[in-house]
């Protein structure tokens, strides 16, 4: 038993920390550590960075171009890009899709679709969820009907995050009515410039345009645009859900976070409150139970030695904590997060308000990430999850 | 980074898990209790399997093994629900005693290490609860030796122990840190009385009254002394409460299939499911903070101290829930004395009320707090 990273984990921690901090460009990460609304060229910039770097893909296998990484790597790259303030890197094509495309797909679709995943130059949307199927995700309906080497799709997905950029877009789509709901599940890959597809804005709570309904009206995919075998959808989408267990519990941001709300909680004056920082100090500790659980995974994964039943509740905590932190940050600002400024979420924002900037977007922060325990499979639904591993 | 144990380690786990189902079952444990939580001979029991010197050094004819090893020993002790003074015996008063001078090291150590005598803390007063700097008993020197006076509250094993450190004070106020000294007081000294009690959770504790008894001095640094044996307590009482934990939710998990109602187990209600989910949350956070305890013992005062506070909440609000939520999955059955859950939660609630509760080591966390969080801050 150890607690420390070895030598070479160390250098290469700073090898990492090095080059981001050449990288990552300053106005983007001014917008991260000050949770300010990041335009797609924020994200999709440091996608490209990262991506001719050939670190956008730190979490593929050598033979498919990725670095090769162990899971420490992977995490103190995680932790290092959390750190410095980088955009989040948005899954749905490197982490989500690539996976199951290098699993199941042939290798026409590994020439076609992962060098524009690995580049960062192609948008990647996730088309799960529907209207009638949240948490019952296997009752999903939109049809895709086999007519000669096509099929035409027709139904609707929803809370499409970031869908209004999207170029392609993954889905679950329903191919037979035979049988149990999962066995008549395809894996579909449809350009999202196809005619026949609509896709519409979704304003969350606090404001902000995230996420979206896609319409799909008599929309003609190709059938080599099917992932592996008809109906077997399910299942590819099941090995999705077992990818990058860890990096949902995103303990970097978490410490990045807390640092933040100490900052804000000195410069609001309850640091020193002791009700105030008890709470502060509580999260705290959350945090540090969260990065041991999550460093017990990383090792178990890298050394293959142990099997750990504990990933399932990296996501519930992961996401508990995130709620936390934002909540404690408005409850810092107080009064002062109560004005809702749209437009002061934008980076060059140079309003005549007579409160400091940085407490202008707590609140909505706090409205935003209501979301995290329900998004990813609602933590009931990871309980469910967890009470059957535990009780069999 | 490394979470795997040692061979030597596997091996001492399984020493004694072999003792504990061959040796120390239930109702032995029960009826100890019953007979007023006097455990001597199963101490004897367990510094049969070597235990004893476990981390004195070898020089001292102990095995010398650190942190980790005690750790390992902890959690079997508490999944076997042992009700004997183990920590304190072996790995509380060693820490102590490393602070006191050679020749009284030399005296000690081999006794403690051979299983012979088992030395206790005897630190806590009526007034003093968590704190370590609150003394009052009083420490005076005549004629080149030291004589104590004052009354010590909830001595572990009082009334079973050959001897005691007793934490004294020599110069300052009631709550001065540096005026605290330790010193050994054996237990037939002249004017030491005790007082014997059961404690709730099936074990024993005394009171021990001073009255100008003559003491050897082990140290003047006692605060120092002091707060490192209470963070090698808390790491100990930490992965004894993994243990414990552990079980229990296993004989929950157990209990939830064989009790039918509605004509169902009631492992099949959504209710109960999620609760026995938050139960193993709280588990597993108490185990990777158990881990962290123990992994952190061997870093500078400051560090070592954040860092077991820290544990020790994570800990106490897992033994609370796991506790309280086990013996409410338990319904009715949960309740009595006659079942073994209840006992492991009266251990997992007395080991909340030891070395500091939860709110005490959010206090002292709060305190300590500064920039930088997580496990390397």
């Amino acid at each position: 038993m150890d607690l420390n990273f070895t030598s070479e984990e160390l250098a290469f921690r700073e090898e990492i920390r090095d080059w981001v901090g050449k990288n990552l460009p300053r106005e983007t990460s001014h917008k991260v550590h000050n949770a300010l609304r990041l335009s797609r060229e924020d994200q999709q910039g440091w996608a490209k960075i990262l991506g001719k770097k050939g670190w956008l893909i730190y979490n593929w296998p050598k033979p498919f171009g990725g670095p090769g990484w162990n899971s420490v790597q992977k995490h103190l790259f995680e932790e290092e890009c959390a750190r410095a303030g980088a955009p989040r890197i948005v899954p749905f094509g490197p982490v989500m899709v690539a996976p199951v495309i290098m699993a199941f797909g042939n290798t026409e679709q590994h020439q076609r679709f992962l060098p524009g995943i690995a580049s960062g130059e192609v948008w990647w949307s996730q088309g799960y969820s529907e209207p009638g199927s949240g948490s019952d995700l296997a009752s999903l309906k939109t049809r895709a009907e086999r007519r000669g080497d096509k099929y035409i799709v027709n139904g609707q997905k929803t809370w499409t995050t970031l869908g209004q950029y999207g170029e392609w877009i993954f889905c679950l789509v329903r191919t037979s009515t035979d049988g149990k709901p999962q066995t008549g599940i395809s894996f579909l890959l449809i350009d999202m410039k196809s005619p026949g597809i609509t896709v519409r804005p979704i304003i969350t709570m606090d404001g902000e345009h995230e996420v979206n309904e896609v319409f799909f009206d008599n929309v003609e995919v190709p059938v080599e645009n099917l992932i592996g075998e008809e109906n077997k959808g399910w299942t590819y989408a099941k090995h999705l859900l077992a990818h990058e267990r860890t990096n949902i519990a995103d303990v970097n941001r978490a410490k990045r976070e807390l640092e933040r709300l100490k900052r804000i909680a000195k410069s609001e004056g309850v640091y020193d409150d002791a009700r105030f920082r008890d709470q502060i100090a509580l999260l705290e500790i959350d945090v540090v139970a969260l990065e041991m659980m999550v460093l017990r995974v990383l090792w178990a994964e890298k050394s293959g030695k142990q099997s750990l039943d504990v990933a399932g509740l990296l996501k519930i905590r992961g996401s508990e904590i995130q709620q936390r932190y934002s909540e404690l940050m408005m409850l810092a600002g107080g009064p002062c997060t109560v004005p809702y400024l749209h437009e002061a979420m934008e980076g060059g924002w140079q309003g005549d308000i007579a409160i400091d900037r940085f407490l202008l977007p707590l609140a909505g922060t706090y409205f935003n990430q209501r979301k995290t325990t329900i998004y990813g499979g609602s933590n009931e639904v990871q309980r469910n999850i967890v009470a059957q591993t535990v009780l069999g | 980074m490394d979470f795997e144990f040692s061979d030597e380690q596997e091996q001492l786990r399984d020493a004694v898990r072999r003792w504990v189902d061959k040796g120390f079952g239930f109702e032995r444990r029960h009826a100890l209790a019953k007979a007023g939580g006097k455990t001597r001979e199963v101490l004897g029991e367990i510094n049969d399997l070597g235990l004893a010197g476990l981390v004195v050094p070898e020089a001292h004819g102990g095995m010398g093994f650190g942190a980790i090893e005690a750790m390992v020993v902890m959690e079997e002790l508490g999944r076997g629900l042992v009700n004997a003074p183990y920590a304190q015996a072996a790995l509380v008063a060693p820490t102590l005693l490393s602070y006191a001078p050679e020749a009284l090291q030399q005296v000690w150590l081999p006794k403690i290490a051979g299983g012979e005598a088992l030395v206790v803390l005897a630190q806590q007063e009526r007034a003093s609860r968590y704190r370590l700097d609150q003394v009052a008993t009083r420490a005076s020197e005549a004629g080149g030796g030291w004589k104590l006076s004052g009354t010590k509250v909830v001595v572990p094993a009082g009334d079973e122990a050959d001897a005691f450190i007793v934490s004294a004070r020599v110069s300052g106020g009631e709550s001065e840190a540096a005026g605290v000294a330790l010193f050994v007081v054996d237990a037939g000294a002249a004017g030491a009385t005790l007082r014997g009690y059961p404690t709730q959770d099936g074990a024993r504790a005394a009171d021990l009254v001073l009255a100008d008894t003559p003491a050897t001095l082990l140290t003047r640094q006692g605060h120092d002394a002091l707060e490192h044996a209470a963070d090698v307590a808390i790491a100990a009482l930490c992965a004894e409460a993994v243990g414990l934990m552990d079980r229990m939710v296993a004989v929950t998990v157990d209990y939830m299939h064989q009790r039918r109602q509605f004509g169902v187990p009631i492992a099949t209600f959504q209710a109960l499911r999620h609760r026995i989910a938050d139960v193993k949350m709280q588990l597993e956070l108490g185990r990777s903070m158990s881990y962290f305890a123990s992994l952190k013992l061997g870093e500078p005062a400051q560090q070592r101290r954040r860092a077991l506070s820290q544990a020790k909440v994570q800990l106490g609000n897992s033994m609370r829930f796991v506790g309280q939520q086990c013996t409410q999955i338990h319904g009715g059955i949960g309740v009595t004395d006659e079942y073994v859950s209840s006992h492991y939660f009266k251990r997992l609630t007395v080991i909340e009320l030891s070395f500091g509760d939860t709110l005490h080591h959010l206090g002292e966390v709060s305190a300590r707090m500064r920039d930088g969080a997580g496990v390397f801050a």
